[in-house]
């Protein structure tokens, strides 16, 4: 693009760029593993972050502003002995704002950083698009599974892989590119 | 070149703001030990749900000037063998400018506060909150009720030089506070409805 090609970047853009990728793997990493602690990695795990309390009992459905009551026995072990995040609206926004601000400009690097790969433009937007893809996906499916349906909670999981597959083929071709592609001399 | 380096430095300016975000939450005790820990006593446990009324809602609001919103509300009752109440436990929380802050409130069937811990909140806020935890601070509210003040005791007046320590101490406060209301208006005072 513009006639700059990552194989013939000068050695400190090499060095940039090569660094910019690894500490965002590096990132990408922590944030994985901080989210597998905090909340889990299966759709299961975010439904119960994420999903809107249900009652335990037979709660009457909410009405005509009135005082509903019920109780039932339970034994201990049905109250969740993980410590396990719980995120409520208030988080959720904070969560999002933050993530499509930090992911977005992320994913915004990610992709400058590959426009000035050698591979075909087709290809190239498809590549480029998938950390963008993936974070819409991530964020959007929080909101669907606290609003719209529990089951959605797949969306954040497919996102998430969305947006690392997406890392892992830019830092990949990139670094390729950067490093060992041999340019045909001029 | 020029253009790479112009749009990579706009772009590492842009993400600054990014970096400015919440701080990951900590999770300082699971639900199931705060049930059991501070409804000792009880043999068998109870989930008690409660939906607000409007009067409900606005007699709690007149009393603290908070609004609750939940759906409903879902109280722990521990009970001994006899089947009689040892309390109830509720879990409140708040959205503060600094993350979550969530606690488990115990109460006594004469809506007295029985305990209450710190479950939930933020890696920014629990190195302010800490020396309160450390010092058990929530223990001076034992035997209060929805219209008590809820504030730092005098003994930890050495701790309320840090103004964040003392201002999440008032919000943990103000959320023990929080859960004896809900006691008071949504369980206690309905118990001759059932």
């Amino acid at each position: 693009m513009l006639g700059i090609r990552l194989s013939r970047l000068p050695m400190s853009a090499k060095v940039f760029c090569t660094l910019f990728l690894l500490g965002i793997g590096c990132g990408a990493i922590a944030a994985a593993v901080q989210a597998a602690t905090a909340i889990g990695l299966t759709p299961a795990d975010v439904q119960a972050s994420l999903g809107r309390e249900m009652p335990m009992t037979s709660l009457a459905p909410a009405g005509h502003g009135q005082h509903h009551q019920a109780e039932k026995e339970i034994s201990v072990s049905d109250i969740s002995g993980a410590a396990k995040v719980w995120i409520r609206t208030p988080l959720l926004i904070q969560t999002s704002h933050t993530h499509l601000f930090g992911q977005t400009l992320i994913a915004g690097l990610l992709g400058l950083i590959f426009l000035f790969s050698s591979v075909g433009e087709r290809l190239k937007s498809v590549i480029l698009a998938l950390p963008f893809v993936g974070t819409l996906i991530d964020i959007g499916g929080m909101w669907l599974t606290r609003f719209a349906s529990p089951s959605l909670s797949v969306l954040v999981i497919a996102g998430g892989i969305i947006f690392a597959v997406g890392y892992t083929l830019i830092t990949l071709i990139a670094l390729y590119e950067l490093w060992l592609m041999e340019e045909p001399p001029a | 070149m020029r253009t790479l380096t112009a749009a990579l430095a706009l772009a590492v300016a842009l993400a600054g703001p990014a970096e400015a975000h919440l701080t990951p939450p900590v999770v300082l005790v699971s639900d199931r030990d705060a049930v059991v820990s501070l409804l000792s006593g009880a043999q068998r446990f109870f989930v008690r749900e409660v939906r607000l009324s409007a009067q409900e809602q606005t007699a709690i609001k007149q009393a603290s000037s908070w609004t609750p919103e939940e759906d409903f509300y879902r109280f722990y009752v521990g009970r001994d063998e006899g089947g009689r109440m040892v309390g109830a436990l509720v879990f409140v929380g708040d959205a503060t400018i600094h993350g979550s802050v969530r606690v488990a409130v115990a109460l006594g069937p004469d809506g007295k506060v029985r305990g209450a811990t710190v479950v939930e909140l933020t890696e920014e806020t629990y190195p302010w909150v800490k020396p309160l935890i450390d010092q058990q601070f929530t223990r001076d509210w034992v035997g209060q009720d929805g219209r008590s003040r809820y504030v730092l005791a005098e003994r930890l007046a050495p701790l309320r030089g840090n103004p964040m320590t003392q201002f999440y101490g008032e919000v943990v406060g103000g959320l023990v506070r929080r859960g004896a209301l809900l006691y008071e208006f949504g369980v206690a005072a309905t118990v001759g409805r059932r």
